[in-house]
């Protein structure tokens, strides 16, 4: 199977220390307001005869195999790594158009600050490239987030998810399920909050109407090309009626 | 045979500026096509833009040589424009906005009747409308060319309008703003398609009609013989005769 870089997360062990959000930050310098991963936390019902209890669910990109974000991308700025299912952005390439921000279900993506271009986590491949772990899970003081190849069962994550075949859950808005490569392992708390993933309006214009439209127009244009050229090479000797040629004049 | 009479069509400063833009526009139309990826659009096949990225070592140098060309490309135009106003762009402007309705929707419709079905089944078709199976007569630049390039000069502002506003979204609109930059990338598409299907018109006109081939002589020579200027443009002979 082909390696697809994922996180399993046990959102029980989260104790919403944020270490996670300040690490990364730091680690991949995302400027002011910014922030490329998450701690959602519902209301716990503490009026319940049961006493509630908080879950933290620890989040970032999800690198997901079907990326609408990459759907929305018209450079491929916005890319799934056939190398290791990781979802990166080409900052040289992106132009900053904002619209895979748009299309991602979990708010995922930002317009970076400094940069003006898409940024988001991607499992910190900088520090990745000197064989750490991303900033995340090495700071993590409760472990709730393990880091691997989901297929391959030697991984951290990939033994997780070997160990909860079948139990380890993916948090998804239903009306678009994008399939993410982030796994909860029991309660993972608040599962309400993805939204529908939306194509920008300019997008969803260029894509249904503006770009069968040019190509009929180019298209019809060719033919009526076409049909001019095979008049040229079928009649060879089109003249004018010759009667009036040249007190008339002007026949072209 | 002696030779015949020729007169002057176009300035060295026409031909350059007219090659030195055919050969940026041919640039950015094939290098912009291939800054389009996407699952959905990819208007010639995914592998064209995988090719011609390969060719400039990755996407984010294509993108650097489409804008690059395309800013020199406006800077030599602005020159040119400040330096020839009043005796190149002036005079050009003047005659491909002005039409006249009558004569020159007469003249594209049997044009485009002749160039497709010939002379004599253009004299037919029209025939019954009440014309005479002739073209009306035409000014320096005739009907289709007028038309041709004022399409090429509205969609060449829109081309650097929405250019401008994606080049320079970075430096200048906030992460609200962005949708400007979203339907940039639109229109900029739409307006090169456009272009696009007038170009492959100019191009066959020019390069491949055997009717328009003095002309096609001129765009290198600068003149074409007196002959053709009659024939081909009878409003503008008879003006010059008149001088
Ligand atoms: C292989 C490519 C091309 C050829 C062979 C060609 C040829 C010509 C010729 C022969 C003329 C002069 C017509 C006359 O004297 O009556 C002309 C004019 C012109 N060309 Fe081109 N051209 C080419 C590409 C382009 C491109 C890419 C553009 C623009 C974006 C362009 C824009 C114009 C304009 C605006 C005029 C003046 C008005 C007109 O004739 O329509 N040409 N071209
Ligand atoms: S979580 Fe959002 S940004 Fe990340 S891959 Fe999925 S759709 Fe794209
Ligand atoms: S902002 Fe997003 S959609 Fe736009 S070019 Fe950059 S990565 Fe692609």
């Amino acid at each position: 199977m082909a390696k697809q870089l994922g996180m399993v997360v046990d959102a029980g062990l989260c104790i919403d220390c944020k270490g996670c959000m300040a690490a990364c930050k730091v680690a991949n310098e995302v400027p002011g307001d910014n922030w490329r991963n998450w701690i959602k936390s519902g209301d716990a019902d503490w009026q319940a005869k049961k006493r509630g209890r908080m879950v933290f669910q620890p989040g970032n990109c999800m690198q997901c195999d079907k990326p609408t974000c990459v759907s929305a991308c018209p450079t491929g700025a916005t890319y799934k790594s056939k190398a290791d299912g990781v979802v990166v952005i080409d900052r040289g390439l992106c132009i900053g158009c904002g619209q895979c921000i748009k299309a991602c279900p979990y708010g995922a993506r930002f317009r970076n600050e400094k940069l003006k271009v898409a940024d988001k986590c991607d499992f910190c491949s900088s520090r990745r490239a000197v064989g750490l772990e991303p900033a995340c899970v090495s700071t993590c003081p409760t472990k709730a987030r393990a880091f691997g190849d989901l297929n391959d069962p030697a991984s951290p994550a990939g033994k997780l998810m070997a160990r909860n075949k079948g139990k380890a859950t993916q948090v998804v808005n239903a009306q678009s399920n994008t399939d993410p490569n982030l796994y909860y392992l029991g309660d993972a708390g608040l599962k309400s909050w993805p939204v529908k993933a939306q194509m920008p309006g300019a997008f969803e214009f260029w894509k249904n109407l503006a770009d069968p439209a040019v190509k009929v127009v180019v298209g019809l244009t060719g033919l009526g090309v076409l049909a001019m050229l095979g008049k040229q090479l079928m009649l060879k000797n089109d003249a004018p009626p010759p009667e009036e040629h040249g007190e008339e004049g002007g026949h072209e | 045979m002696s030779s015949p009479k020729m007169i002057q069509r176009h300035t060295r400063a026409g031909i350059f500026i007219h090659w030195f833009n055919a050969a940026c526009w041919f640039f950015l139309l094939f290098t912009g096509l291939a800054l389009i990826q996407n699952p959905g659009l990819n208007p010639l096949g995914a592998w064209y833009p995988g090719a011609v990225r390969a060719g400039f070592g990755g996407g984010a140098y294509l993108l650097v040589a489409h804008w690059l060309v395309a800013l020199i490309w406006l800077a030599v135009w602005v020159v040119y424009l400040f330096w020839g106003m009043s005796r190149f762009v002036a005079p050009f402007l003047n005659s491909t906005f002005s039409l006249e309705p009558n004569r020159d929707i007469q003249w594209m419709i049997k044009k485009n009747l002749q160039m497709t079905l010939g002379y004599k089944m253009m004299a037919k078709l029209v025939g019954p409308l009440g014309y005479d199976g002739h073209l009306p007569p035409q000014e320096y630049y005739n009907a289709g060319q007028k038309l041709a390039a004022q399409g090429i000069i509205m969609g060449a502002l829109v081309l650097i309008g929405t250019g401008f506003i994606m080049l320079f979204s970075k430096y200048f609109l906030g992460a609200a703003d962005t949708w400007l930059v979203q339907w940039s990338i639109t229109v900029h598409f739409i307006a090169a398609g456009v272009t696009t299907a007038l170009l492959m018109v100019h191009i066959y006109m020019a390069a491949i009609s055997k009717e328009e081939r003095p002309a096609f002589i001129s765009m290198f020579t600068g003149t074409v013989p007196a002959e053709y200027a009659k024939h081909h443009h009878q409003l503008w002979y008879e003006e010059l005769e008149e001088k």
